[in-house]
């Protein structure tokens, strides 16, 4: 079996870090539990994990702060929000700061135990190295799938996690159509919430990154009624 | 939209109202003085009597008066106004910080139910779930009551049931009953309780008063850190102390503490669970029993003591009877 998969459970309210903690270990995670933000930073900076699931209210430094300061360094790692804000606007900021997920308490646990194995899956399958190179070229332009970076038209930028995913799905299929529901199913997994809008704020953003005339694509053409297509030739 | 909004400002609002009323006035004045030669001739027709000299004074003091009583008007509305735009920003904090209280117990039940039906959970697991199920349940159906409490006593017409009660006693039993709290945050409770006194008190009342004191030095300690309860007798009073080493509190806040939904903010304290309103009751319930609490801290980091004084009676001295 391959080596277990390494959760941070940042939890203030002891009880639901203890509950949590039980069933993810169940689930065959190895769990390590902290009580406010900087001791989550702490435990970051000192191992590596695969997932952090990240309470909002916390103690000391909040859940967002800590999205933020995390995402200041890597751009693309898993992180689980878990929140007893559950309005739209809540969801929103928590997913603004790079959550991969938004999950309102109180929570179903096999609901919170699919979300951790999606996001560990979306995870597995960026992390696989694609056409063997981590770098891929198209016009004169490039994203480096490793490191998150990559040069649109208008110089160097860091993709965030979804960017990069929904970019990863595009070049894969490249030159074929992917539909905004497979887009869904594959960087947002089972977050029945996101609607199909959502693709389309994200794909506008990457043509802002990678376009020169947004409102007329080249590389990431709209397909009426069907959904996206990712064609690297038509630099010209 | 939300510019909008913020021309719906009461200060805005009380701005263009003195805007449109002064221009109002002005396309008045011009319109009258205008048209007065045609109202002179119009008034001498009906009321000579109004151009005789001595009553000029009294329609200027009428209208002077029409002046200040619209005047008074405005203010008053634009005071309750403010008024109500306060409350309803109280209000809307309160719910959002209520349905968070709410449900941080739920999820932990729901979390440990879910966890029973979906995992295999040994015997032992299982006690410790019920357990701590158990202390979610308790901690809901306190900030239930706290609730109800706030939303019904008005207190003035808080109805209590006075009876004759041994504080002593009653203050063992009650901290009896948060056993497993004071556990949960390994706290040692030092009751000093040198000797007894009845009290004419309402049993549940007072017990909502020392379980908010006691739940609160439980909330703003450290985990471990101990708790002192004790009574003691001071002139006509018979004064409790709930001693903690806790976070303590700043001089400015020791009084706003008791008002309702006021809660400290500051970045240590901004999760602690809480709705505002703890205090806020046990102080009217304190105050129904003509009694006072008081809150002393020697500032924030070093620990407070909260103390209810409540009213001797003439028999309530050296335990009274058995």
């Amino acid at each position: 079996m391959a080596q277990a998969k390494k959760i941070l459970v940042v939890e203030d309210e002891s009880h639901l870090a203890k509950g949590l903690k039980f069933n993810l270990e169940r689930e065959g995670y190895e769990v390590v539990v902290a009580g406010n933000g900087e001791a989550a930073l702490e435990s970051m900076s000192e191992q590596t994990f695969d997932l952090m699931v990240l309470d909002l209210m916390l103690p000391k430094m909040g859940g967002i702060e800590v999205a933020k300061k995390i995402r200041e360094t890597d751009t693309r790692f898993p992180i689980l929000m878990l929140s007893a804000k559950s309005t739209e606007e809540d969801r929103a900021t928590g997913l603004e700061v790079g959550a991969d997920d938004y999950l309102a308490k109180p929570f179903h646990l096999p609901e919170l135990l699919l979300r951790v194995k999606g996001i560990l899956r979306r995870w597995d399958w960026y992390k696989q190295p694609m056409h063997g190179q981590e770098i891929f070229h198209f016009g004169k332009m490039w994203i480096n799938f490793a490191t998150g970076k990559a040069k649109g038209c208008s110089g160097e930028f860091l993709l965030t996690a979804k960017e990069a995913l929904v970019m990863k799905l595009l070049i894969s299929k490249k030159g074929q159509v992917v539909t905004r529901e497979d887009l869904l199913e594959t960087v947002w997994g089972y977050d029945r919430e996101t609607e199909t809008r959502t693709v389309d704020n994200f794909i506008a953003r990457l043509r802002k990154h990678f376009e020169k005339k947004p409102q007329k694509p080249k590389f990431i053409v709209t397909v009426r009624e069907k959904g996206y297509q990712f064609n690297p030739d038509s630099y010209s | 939209m939300r510019k909008l909004k913020a021309l719906f400002h009461p200060i805005f609002i009380f701005i263009g109202v003195q805007v449109a009323w002064i221009v109002l006035m002005a396309v008045w004045i011009n319109w009258y003085l205008k048209n007065s030669r045609k109202f002179q001739e119009f008034a001498q027709k009906i009321r000579p009597d109004l151009f005789a000299d001595e009553l000029n004074w009294l329609i200027l003091l009428e209208g002077c008066l029409l002046m200040l009583i619209i005047l008074a008007g405005v203010y008053i509305i634009f005071v309750y106004w403010n008024k109500q735009a306060r409350l309803n920003r109280l209000q809307s904090n309160f719910v959002s910080s209520v349905s968070h209280e709410l449900k941080s117990p739920l999820a932990s039940i729901q979390l440990y139910l879910e966890t029973m039906k979906y995992q295999k959970v040994s015997r032992e697991d299982a006690a410790d779930f019920v357990e701590t199920m158990l202390t979610d349940t308790e901690r809901l159906s306190s900030l239930i009551n706290n609730i109800l409490a706030s939303s019904k006593y008005d207190p003035k017409n808080m109805r209590l049931q006075f009876q004759p009660v041994k504080v002593g006693t009653f203050l063992r039993e009650v901290v009896e009953g948060l056993k497993r709290q004071f556990n949960e945050r390994n706290c040692k409770v030092k009751l000093e309780i040198p000797e007894d006194f009845v009290l004419s008190l309402d049993r549940r009342a007072m017990q909502m008063v020392f379980n908010n004191l006691i739940g609160n030095a439980l909330r703003y300690s450290p985990i471990g850190a101990p708790l002192t309860i004790r009574l003691r007798k001071k002139k006509k009073f018979c004064e409790i102390d709930f001693i903690d080493r806790g976070r303590g509190l700043e001089k400015k806040d020791a009084k706003k503490i008791f008002r309702k939904f006021y809660r400290v903010t500051n970045q240590e304290s901004q999760n602690i669970e809480g709705a505002g309103l703890g205090l806020f009751i046990s102080k009217e319930i304190v105050r129904t029993h003509k009694g006072q609490v008081r809150v002393f801290s020697e500032g924030p980091g070093k620990g407070s003591v909260f103390t209810v004084a409540l009213p001797l009676s003439k028999d309530s001295v050296n335990g009274g009877r058995e």
